[in-house]
């Protein structure tokens, strides 16, 4: 059932992704504008920008360009950067990791920061403690991501605790090249000092990404415990006596966990958008970064990659959060 | 040999409750007594605070909102109130077990029975400081189970809440509180929730459970039959104070206080002399249908295999005449509301014919004269009134539409409709949250009778109000039928409501019309093995119609029952 | 008149509106927000008047004072063409609530249009507008809005365009999911038994049941929009120079940080101002009129 259940999942998601690309298709060529001449500046020869025209394919009609443009992105060519003569497939690949890596610890920032302080202001209701973890909250909520950047870096300028821009020192000397993420591959080839200068730099750009979600999801998480807490069934238990932190952390927290998941997955396309500031602040090496460079040279292919690479990105979290959700609730797995 | 005192006495208890700085005081001078072996019941409608005095007891009061102000519990001579949070906690599930009411909700939808019952039990055995591993816990469990009548322990204990039947999960609760033999078991209204013949089911496993372990019982509900069938001792609330109390059968033929008189005459007679006969006024026919079918079919999912459709109606077959309360009797999932609607043009036929007058409704349904003809009142009428349109409003709603009652004419008609259902003129600007649940009902029956309709559909309309407003109600229904000469087609569970307020009645089970004709008839003499079942299990006040009703014996119910129940 | 046991109690008796005014003023937090939105709206409005150098909104340059730290003279200092930081961010706020009233104005109706049809329709409406949506959804709104004013060029209008663009899914599933538990109620299938026009049942009786809804909703995006634009200005997409926008003031004065400290952080506080304010009367409100968004 369950089954089911993710194949339609998955097929919904294609659909959506397959929207995304009519969309950001007309975007790039049917808005007023000749994309040619707008990469080339108004200093390019019309022959140049001609010749240009001729090599995107941009003579025939929309509808073909279209078809071939998704042809092509199913065998896996994204077109050629304009901005680094390489095909757009190869740069995407190699900034995909580091991005990657920061969305995942960013995920595990909040995951570690928000759910149990969530649970607790819920526990602790009206007490000091939520007062203080709203107030946290409310201001990662509303602290705009470039201020928190910015003053993250004020900070650490005075104090030099974290390396301010990068993903690796360059006197480290290592390369990760195994799964391409830095912080799992010191560790699976035993190279700790690198490992530590992974984790130095990836903190403070993962914590400005995280401020928004760990606003919010300890938001939801409070709320939601406080909606559970208020069932009949925690009565239930609580009028047999058992105790409250078996009530708590195993019966409450597994059904009110299904709303903060629910969230994180929609989220997280707020997430890699906020993922552009954060990287450019922290000069961190990944496809935001490149994406940014793309917009602002009109790199009209790389920047049709990077929104397709991101509503993936956005396609797959939500399906591993379907799964997750499908796996605690019954009903779902049921009803299929 | 005679304990030397009360295995539960509550004396003067004042409890309160505090939000945003006050304090309403919700029970005051509370006083209750229960033996050793006694089995008492508190009975009250809601809000008379029985269930915050059965809270206080378990121990289970909510934290901080709720302030005990004075007085004291003492259970088995311990004062409860002074006892540490380690020692209260101690007494739970094992000195006082509680059967919970609604079972759907009582179980946490993400885990299994068997992790629910699995933790209740390790905790009790350890607070008792005694260890106990998987192994010997799943056999006492399923020796509970078998003795609450679940046949499958397995099954059960592997599945989740919402897999099992609630005449089931009624009955994992009650094997819950079984599970260390309690000194006290408390009972909040099992089975409330569930058919009336289901509820009979528990009632009597309680009751057997009870006997066979000598169990002292305190039984929490609102249905003073329930208080008949499983008690011995009453005490009677009101407004957080208990009014009356004594021997159930002292009270139920004498009663002193006014608000019991009033309890005991709010629930109709079932047989008996007291029972209201209500008479056909003609043999016009005004409603017709003729093997009326519909059927549900299941969304079709992509990549699934189809699944089968539903039959809520199979082919229903009834005539309705002119000034007739029709009642259409049946348990959830009857499909009694589906002909309802279908009767009201709400939903179309998959089969059979409707006809209203000798006109076809097929196509009549969709013009606004049709509406002219048949109305509606709904069970609930917190949700059948928008919450965000005055009374005013919605009662201008029928008349803008369905009676084309020029504007300058219809705060006159509205005026009349208040009066009509006796309700005061300046009511018209309230809004639904500033009216009681009757007032609102009131409102929903003149939205109904506003461009004066022939006929009207009840669908349960006394359903979700309190006995006592129940009886209002009908009397006001019943006062407008002669006054306007209405027809009315009443649906409802409530069998011995339908028995003093229709005069023919159509018994459904399962999409079915089993049985139909004058309600005398088929009380007094009923023929299909599930009408002789359901009218035995509905609870009634007096042993003389307990005798009244048709006997039926356990396998005749079983077989009839055998998918509600198990 | 009939004589019923059921009685009100005096909080049910006082009127809806009275109550909910009531929990509103005794929530510091929401007056917080009020005070803090009352006083962006007089800033932007009154920016000309009450700004202590209003021609410093332009392209003014003053080599003499510039870098100067926050004194009497300049509050929040001055940036590094010497032009008040100050005078700036309240001739700032103009161009954030316009693009708040740009974009919500368009987005809000739409989206609610849509959330109203999708729901109560149901089928082939219902498909389509929400296929629509979660496409919408799926893309990051920044990144969008990134290659639409990229594709454009970057000024004010193209901002609020492709803001709009975006923004109106967000309440198109807000009303969306209200109005799919609203129908569930009786009182949409009496209206319809009363012989109530559709017109009348979508706006009449569904729509005022989204209002508490929409209106807590489109508080707190007041302050999301205002973020949004802010990035977007930020990441240099936005309203160009010399107009004073607060994101584009943030990125002009991240490149003297540290030392300059205040010309980023000032104008990025400004920012979050705005924001908390919204933030905290949205939050008000939701308390007040009970709705979850």
């Amino acid at each position: 059932m369950i089954g089911y259940h993710l194949l339609r999942r998955t097929i919904g998601f294609a659909f959506i992704l397959l929207g995304l690309s009519v969309v950001i298709f007309t975007v790039a060529r049917v808005v007023p504008g000749d994309p040619a001449r707008m990469a080339l500046g108004p200093l390019a020869t019309n022959e140049q920008v001609a010749q240009l025209q001729e090599e995107m394919g941009f003579s025939k009609p929309a509808v073909v360009q279209y078809f071939d443009y998704i042809g092509g992105v199913l065998r896996g060519n994204l077109g050629k950067s304009l901005l680094t003569s390489r095909a757009v497939a190869d740069d995407i690949a190699q900034a995909l990791p580091a991005t990657l890596e920061l969305v995942l610890f960013t995920l595990f920032l909040i995951a570690v920061l928000a759910v149990p302080l969530g649970v607790l202001a819920a526990r602790r209701h009206n007490s000091w403690i939520d007062n203080a973890s709203r107030l946290v909250s409310l201001l990662g909520v509303v602290t705009p991501g470039f201020v928190f950047a910015i003053l993250l870096q004020l900070l650490v300028s005075h104090f030099h605790f974290f390396p301010l821009t990068g993903r690796l020192s360059t006197d480290i000397r290592f390369t990760p090249d195994i799964t391409h993420l830095a912080l799992v591959d010191s560790l699976l080839k035993g190279r700790f000092d690198a490992f530590a200068d992974a984790l130095s730099h990836i903190f403070l750009p993962a914590l400005a990404l995280s401020a928004a979600g760990i606003g919010q999801i300890m938001r939801i998480t409070r709320s939601s415990m406080l909606d559970v807490a208020r069932r009949d069934h925690v009565e239930t238990l609580r009028s047999f006596g058992v105790p409250d932190y078996v009530i708590t952390l195993k019966y409450m927290l597994r059904l009110a966990a299904v709303a903060p998941l629910t969230i994180l997955g929609l989220e997280f396309a707020s997430l890699i958008g906020n993922a552009f500031i954060v990287e450019m602040v922290f000069a961190w090496p990944g496809i935001a970064s490149y994406g940014l460079r793309a917009i602002l040279s009109k790199d009209i292919n790389a920047v049709m990659a990077v929104v397709l690479t991101s509503g993936l990105f956005f396609v797959v979290a939500n399906l591993i959060v379907d799964l997750l959700v499908g796996l605690i609730d019954p009903r779902l797995r049921a009803r299929g | 040999m005679a304990a030397p005192h009360p295995l539960l006495e509550i004396e003067s208890l004042n409890i309160g409750f505090a939000s945003y700085g006050q304090t309403t005081q919700v029970l005051h001078d509370v006083h209750l007594k229960v033996e050793a072996g006694q089995r008492a019941a508190v009975i009250g409608e809601s809000g008379s605070g029985k269930s915050v005095t059965m809270k206080a007891v378990i121990g289970t009061l909510p934290h901080p909102a709720a302030r005990v102000l004075g007085g004291s519990i003492r259970f088995d001579g311990q004062e409860l109130l002074s006892l540490s949070r380690r020692e209260r906690e101690r007494l739970k599930g094992t000195d006082i077990s509680i059967v919970h009411q609604d079972p759907l909700t009582s179980f946490n939808p993400v885990f299994t029975i068997g992790e629910h019952l699995d933790d209740v039990l390790k905790f009790a055995d350890r607070r008792l400081g005694t260890s106990s591993d998987a192994r010997s816990r799943r056999t006492r469990i399923e020796a509970t189970l078998r003795q609450a009548q679940l046949k499958e322990p397995e099954r059960v204990l592997r599945s989740y809440p919402f897999q099992l039947s609630g005449g089931m999960r009624q009955r994992v609760l009650i094997a819950m509180a079984l599970m260390h033999r309690p000194k006290l078991l408390i009972a909040d209204e099992p089975g409330t929730a569930l058919d009336v013949t289901t509820q009979d089911e528990i009632l009597r496993l309680l009751n057997q459970l009870v006997s066979e372990e000598q169990l002292t019982l305190l039984m929490v509900t609102h249905n003073l039959a329930v208080v008949r069938q499983t008690s011995d001792y009453v005490y009677v609330m009101q407004s957080g104070r208990i009014v009356e109390h004594g021997p159930v059968r002292e009270i139920f033929t004498a009663p002193r206080m006014p608000y019991t008189q009033r309890l005991l005459e709010a629930i109709p007679p079932l047989y008996g002399p007291k029972v209201q006969h209500r008479q056909a006024h003609s043999e016009t026919v005004v409603i017709t249908a003729n093997d009326v079918v519909k059927r549900f079919e299941a969304p079709r999912r992509f990549l699934e295999p189809a699944k089968a459709p539903v039959l809520a109606v199979r082919n229903a077959s009834l005539s309705i005449c002119k000034g007739d309360v029709f009642g259409i009797a049946g348990e959830s999932g009857s499909g009694k509301s589906t002909i309802a609607r279908m009767i009201v043009g709400l939903m179309p036929l998959s089969g059979g014919t409707i006809e209203i007058d000798g006109r076809s409704i097929a196509d009549w349904r969709k013009d606004p004269a049709f509406r002219r003809r048949i109305q509606i009142v709904y069970q609930n009428p917190a949700s059948s009134l928008n919450p965000r349109r005055t009374v005013a409003e919605t009662l201008a709603v029928p008349l803008a539409f369905a009676g084309a009652v020029p504007k300058d004419k219809r705060a006159e008609r509205i005026r009349e409709l208040l009066a009509l259902v006796e309700l005061p003129a300046n009511f018209a600007s309230r809004y639904p949250h500033q009216l009681s649940g009757g007032q609102k009902q009131r409102v929903a029956i003149a939205r109904a009778l506003a461009v004066d309709p022939e006929i009207v559909v009840l669908d349960e309309p006394t359903s979700s109000l309190d006995v006592s407003v129940q009886k209002t109600v009908i009397d006001l229904l019943l006062g407008l039928r002669d006054r306007l000469g209405l027809t009315y087609l009443f649906i409802s569970h409530d069998l011995s409501l339908m028995r003093n307020f229709c005069n023919r009645i159509a018994v459904m089970f399962r999409g079915e019309i089993c049985e139909q004709g004058p309600t005398d008839t088929v009380f007094d003499d009923p023929q299909h093995p599930y009408t002789r079942a359901l009218i035995a299990s509905i609870p009634v006040l007096t042993d003389a119609e307990e005798q009244a009703k048709p006997q039926v014996t356990l396998e005749e119910r079983r077989a009839v029952l055998a998918s509600t129940i198990q | 008149m009939s004589v019923e046991t059921e009685t009100l109690s005096p909080a049910e008796e006082l009127s809806n509106f009275g109550r909910a005014r009531r929990r509103l003023l005794s929530n510091p937090a929401a007056i917080i927000g009020i005070v803090i939105v009352v006083s962006i709206v007089l800033a932007a409005i009154l920016a000309p008047y009450i700004a202590p150098y209003p021609n410093h909104a332009g392209s003014f340059v003053d080599f003499r004072h510039r870098h100067n730290a926050p004194s009497l003279e300049h509050l929040l200092g001055t940036d590094n063409v010497g032009r008040d930081i100050l005078s700036r961010i309240l001739f700032g706020y103009r161009v954030s609530l316009l693009l708040v009233v740009g974009v919500l104005g368009v987005a809000v109706p739409a989206g609610v249009l849509f959330g109203l049809l999708a729901g109560y329709f149901g089928g082939i409406v219902e498909t389509g507008i929400m296929w629509l949506t979660n496409v919408m959804l799926a893309v990051p709104p920044l990144v969008m809005a990134l290659a639409i004013t990229a594709v454009l060029t970057p000024d004010l209008i193209h901002s609020m365009i492709a803001i709009t663009v975006l923004w109106w899914t967000w309440h198109c599933r807000l009303v969306y999911r209200v109005v799919k538990s609203v129908v569930a109620e009786d009182f949409v299938e009496a209206a319809r038994v009363a012989g109530a026009s559709h017109l009348h049942i979508l706006f009449r009786e569904i729509l005022p049941n989204c209002a508490a809804a929409i209106s807590v909703k489109t508080t707190l995006d007041a302050g999301f929009v205002i973020l949004f634009g802010a990035s977007l200005s930020f990441l240099g997409l936005g309203v160009q120079p010399p107009t004073p926008d607060l994101g584009t003031m943030v990125a002009a004065g991240a490149q003297f940080l540290p030392e300059m400290w205040w010309e980023a952080v000032m104008p990025g506080f400004a920012v979050l101002y705005a924001i908390l304010g919204f933030n905290l009367l949205g939050d008000g409100l939701r308390d007040m009129l009970d709705v979850e968004i």
